[in-house]
């Protein structure tokens, strides 16, 4: 099925293969780096000093960790169905990866006389390919929690696929409003359009529907009820230890690389940004870094910042705060541009005041409404 | 058309040696020493209870299941009309208007009827429906919200 297109020689194949590998492991390298960073920068909120023993400023304590890990005693235990607890672990890190594929990171380098592109492919369904791989991000937590044979683990992974799905809407919604905006599915097509203005500007609900819809995906704090360790052990996880807890552990940090990296080219320009013409190649590399580590930042931040929220806060947060916002998001975004094409450019404006007119006199007249609701009574706590 | 997605193909094969690779070569140089209590699923000492046959949970996970579905699918029509909607312009637009307000009928309906609320029904409804001699079994359905 998988037929190479005709003209690709040994040559070809071999930068292909480069490629993916060297991707890889960058890949793995980053998350290697990010957790060094989410520790560093958490000691340095609280004033601790962090891991500083394994090497320069403690940079190498993941890997320490990784292969003490690597070392431990895997046990399975007695309820647990044997081989899906064996796979769940690498199901749940590989749709990580694969979402990575489709992330440009630079423009790209000629090396003996071919061009490799900086971006494994680059799909013309670019963005549906996010999301799928996010919708198959949630088997690996459901089958470990179900395979272990516990009941915590099982009480996080049910607790964390209603989660999933439900935040995935608002994120799918935020993902349509980018996609009608610059008016391509494909990312190497989204990062060139955002050639004058960054889609976080005019896209902006958008973008923040999708870094909260982010930090639910990748189970972060605030949302991190499927692992609230206060209540649930460890979550989907509790069962798992040794090599296998370190894949799920670096199936989370992919993710959370994944989804950085998903903001910075959907929202925040991509590789674009200014530089000098010298190493031309190397210039967008260091600016998608520079951006998705200033993403991860503010993730990592939130987390210290934030306290974990109620689950069923969390619920109707998603259901009854995202999506009607994305929704109307989406409508507005297409009447912006569609709207001029027809009409011209001040019928545009006379319709944004009307709505921002109405929405003057709706929450002016909320106070009237509002007292009825109470007095109706909610759950009084 | 289908060459785009060859360096994906090699990604995937990378990521699963690599999942497997670690799992095997860890499951070989590992100490293995189990023991009985060791084994046992994570409990506070106890010999822990399965959660009861049949698994059942509350039936807001399924309503969220449901729900979720419903509007994945919403999200999944959007994006042809995304795709093309600059081309078909304002027809597209007052279209998509319509079928957005029509699922909005029905998320107004599934909100107000209760659906989007995770916690237990309003003390009005509470009382339409008091505790009767089912009490005891429904206590025995573990919850897991």
């Amino acid at each position: 099925m998988l037929e190479a297109a005709p003209e690709m020689d040994w040559l070809d194949w071999i930068l292909l293969v480069a490629r993916v590998v060297v991707v890889f492991f960058a890949v793995l390298i980053s998350v290697m780096l990010l957790i060094w960073m989410e520790r560093k920068v958490a000691a340095d909120m609280q004033t601790r000093m962090g891991p500083m023993r394994a090497g320069p400023r403690g940079v190498l304590i993941t890997l320490a960790d990784g292969i003490k890990l690597f070392f431990k005693e895997g046990i399975t235990p007695t309820l647990a169905d044997r081989p899906v607890y064996l796979l769940a672990p690498v199901i749940a890190m590989i749709p990580a990866f694969l979402a990575f594929a489709v992330i440009p990171f630079g423009t790209g380098v000629t090396l003996f006389g071919r061009h490799v592109p900086f971006q494994i492919a680059d799909l013309n369904v670019g963005i549906l390919w996010v999301l799928a791989m996010g919708s198959l991000m949630v088997y690996g937590i459901v089958l470990a929690g179900w395979s272990s044979g516990s009941n915590y683990p099982l009480l996080g992974s049910i607790r964390s696929t209603a989660q999933m799905i439900s935040y995935e809407v608002g994120m799918g919604l935020a993902l349509v409003a980018v996609l009608m905006y610059s008016g391509s599915l494909q990312m190497s097509q989204i990062v060139a359009s955002q050639d004058r203005v960054w889609n976080a500007i005019p896209q902006f609900p958008a973008f923040a529907i999708y870094l909260i819809a982010g930090l639910a995906e990748t189970n972060r704090p605030p949302f991190d009820l499927p692992e609230a360790e206060t209540e649930l052990v460890a979550g989907y996880f509790t069962e798992y230890s040794g090599i296998k807890f370190a894949m799920f552990y670096l199936g989370e940090y992919v993710n959370l690389v994944v989804v950085s990296s998903i903001a910075v080219t959907l929202f925040l320009g991509g590789w674009r940004g200014p530089h000098p013409s010298f190493v031309a190649w190397l210039w967008p590399l260091l600016w998608f870094i520079a951006k998705v580590v200033a993403v991860v930042y503010l993730y990592i931040w939130v987390r210290l910042t934030l306290p974990r929220i109620r689950y069923d806060r969390l619920m109707s947060f998603g259901w009854k705060f995202l999506i009607p916002i994305g929704l109307l998001w989406v409508l507005a975004t297409g009447a912006v541009v569609v709207l001029p094409d027809v009409y011209g450019k001040g019928a545009l404006l006379t319709g944004a005041l009307i709505v921002v007119g109405a929405i003057l006199v709706a929450s002016l007249l909320w106070p009237l409404i509002a007292p009825r609701r109470q007095s109706a009574g909610e759950t009084p706590q | 058309m289908l060459s785009e997605y060859l360096p994906i193909a090699v990604l995937a094969t990378l990521a699963v040696l690599f999942g497997v690779a670690s799992l095997g070569v860890s499951a070989l140089l590992r100490p293995n020493r189990p023991t009985r209590a060791k084994l046992a699923p994570y409990e506070c000492g106890i010999e822990p209870a399965r959660l009861p046959a049949g698994e059942r949970f509350p039936v807001k996970f399924y309503v969220v299941a449901m729900l979720f579905i419903i509007f994945d699918i919403e999200t999944i029509f959007l994006f042809p009309w995304a795709v093309g909607f600059r081309q078909l312009g304002l027809f597209g637009l007052a279209e998509m208007a319509v079928f957005i307000a029509l699922v909005f009928v029905a998320y107004v309906y599934v909100w107000k009827s209760g659906g989007l609320d995770w916690r237990e029904p309003a003390p009005r409804r509470a009382a339409a429906a008091p505790p009767t001699a089912l009490e005891p079994e429904a206590r025995e359905v573990v919850r897991a919200g």
